[in-house]
């Protein structure tokens, strides 16, 4: 065996799962397809300060362009809701510097990575378990490495997820398909900007991250479900960056900003994976649709599940057990302790695609920062109730969240 | 069958994670489709946010290919 482990991806969930695993004794390689770590850039690029103070890390300054406070979030009518305490700060990253940064801590404390080298197939042992990886750097013929552990870190793509038997393909109804600019001027008050509401982005929402120098990300993000074209039930003309070129349209400060950079993608809001991990694999992060389904934020959750399978691994390593049976522990703690706060979020975003902008309106008369804090900790209840006063016809689509 | 406009491309591999038979990949730096994968279901077309996949008749496939 070449290594302990072959991590396929160097995005944050693989390197924080490769800082972890090779503090802890294992032989660790990260193989990455891009040439560039953190490049393209495919992200709002937020990160809330928790996982950064949980994993103790001190991050340099040139991993973020501006610290931010909380966020903003703007009804329909223009109305809003700050929502900012000492849990709601954070920064708006450089994710080019912050990648590379998380994958230089991983080599300090003993891993390998390789730049620029695409994992084309998984190589599989006489009883059809992983046992390695084929790859190839920048395009040169393939070779073959072997590890008794394979974690994939892929990202959305996830393709060897797919190979190693797991089910990563994503419904239309499953993700937000996204176009974002970086724009200057902007004059912010380092909150992140949550602007809603259904003809602006059907299913959806549009963001102002704030950034150093009057930049900001500026971008769009609408369900899968309604973009472009009618059929399935669509809206038609419904695509990001129309909505998004409107959007900016309308906006004052934004009208008569230039744009700095182009960029987009596709992002997961749905349920997570029905597993994470078989015989001698894992899948972490993006990958394993570890993504927040209200805002498709994944960085801090993918570093949380890095830290969670890595400590399964090293023991897994030390015990030389490989088995689904003792990779399964990753897959326990992640489902009771993450996986619930997502699946109350999955619950929250099913409920709001339902609810009208003039609905939507009346929530936000209704309810306040403390209220909005008590929805993002999972406890609905409360703001429920205030809602239905005055509107009780919401009753049917909010008893969702009742149980 | 699908056409993708390069140009415009993002490389943001949405197609890729949401085509139910593999029949996108990023190559080197761009995607390439692989036509005997695709059953022509049109998700990565609605899903592009880029807007540069396109549905096109099989002839005009064979055409850009021989290109």
């Amino acid at each position: 065996m070449d290594y302990d482990v072959i991590v396929i991806g160097g995005g944050p969930a693989g390197a924080t799962f490769s800082r972890i695993a090779a503090q802890g004794g294992m032989n660790v390689l990260i193989v990455d397809k891009r040439k560039e770590l953190g490049v393209p850039v495919r992200c709002g690029e937020g990160l809330g300060v928790g996982e950064v103070i949980r994993q103790d890390l001190d991050l340099p300054r040139a991993c973020y362009s501006t610290p931010i406070d909380g966020a903003k979030v703007i009804a329909p009518n223009g109305k809003s809701i700050v929502w900012a305490n000492d849990d709601t700060k954070g920064w708006v990253l450089e994710r080019k510097i912050f990648d590379k940064w998380l994958c230089e801590l991983a080599v300090d404390k003993g891993a390998h990575v390789k730049t620029y080298t695409r994992a084309l197939e998984i190589l599989k042992d006489g009883n059809g378990k992983p046992a390695g990886v084929k790859v190839s750097h920048g395009g040169r013929d393939p070779y073959e490495i072997r590890a008794p552990l394979i974690v994939s870190a892929e990202g959305m793509e996830s393709l060897m997820a797919r190979q190693m038997g797991f089910k990563t393909v994503h419904s239309l109804y499953d993700v937000d398909t996204c176009y974002q600019y970086e724009m200057k001027p902007y004059n912010h008050e380092n909150l992140i900007e949550l602007y809603f509401g259904n003809s602006m982005a059907p299913r959806g929402y549009v963001w102002i991250f704030p950034k150093c120098d009057k930049k900001a990300n500026v971008g769009i993000g609408i369900g899968g479900n309604v973009v472009n074209g009618k059929k399935n039930g669509g809206i038609d003309g419904a695509a990001p960056k129309p909505l998004l070129d409107e959007f900016i349209k309308n906006n004052e400060q934004l009208k008569d900003a230039s744009t700095l950079l182009d960029f987009g993608g596709v992002i997961s809001v749905g349920a997570p994976l029905n597993e994470f991990v078989k015989d001698s694999c894992m899948v972490i992060g993006t990958a394993a649709k570890q993504v927040d389904p209200i805002h498709g934020g994944g960085i801090g959750l993918a570093m949380e599940t890095g830290v969670i399978a890595a400590k399964v691994a090293i023991k897994a390593h030390e015990k030389k057990d490989y088995s689904k049976d003792s990779l399964y522990e990753y897959e326990k703690i992640w489902r009771s302790e993450p996986g619930k706060i997502c699946s109350q979020r999955l619950l929250l975003r099913k409920v709001l695609e339902k609810v009208s902008d003039d609905d939507l309106n009346h929530i936000f008369n209704q309810i306040s920062q403390p209220d909005l804090q008590q929805i993002m900790d999972g406890n609905f209840a409360p703001s429920v109730a205030k809602v239905l006063v005055g509107r009780p016809q919401l009753l049917g689509i909010l008893s969702a969240l009742r149980s | 069958m699908i056409k993708i406009k390069h140009e415009g491309c993002i490389l943001c591999v949405g197609c890729s994670s949401v085509c139910p038979t593999n029949a996108i990949e990023v190559v080197g730096t761009r995607m390439q489709h692989f036509p005997e994968r695709c059953i022509n279901c049109g998700l990565c077309v609605k899903i592009c946010p880029a807007n540069v996949i396109t549905m096109c008749k099989d002839a005009e496939k064979k055409a850009d290919i021989q290109k």
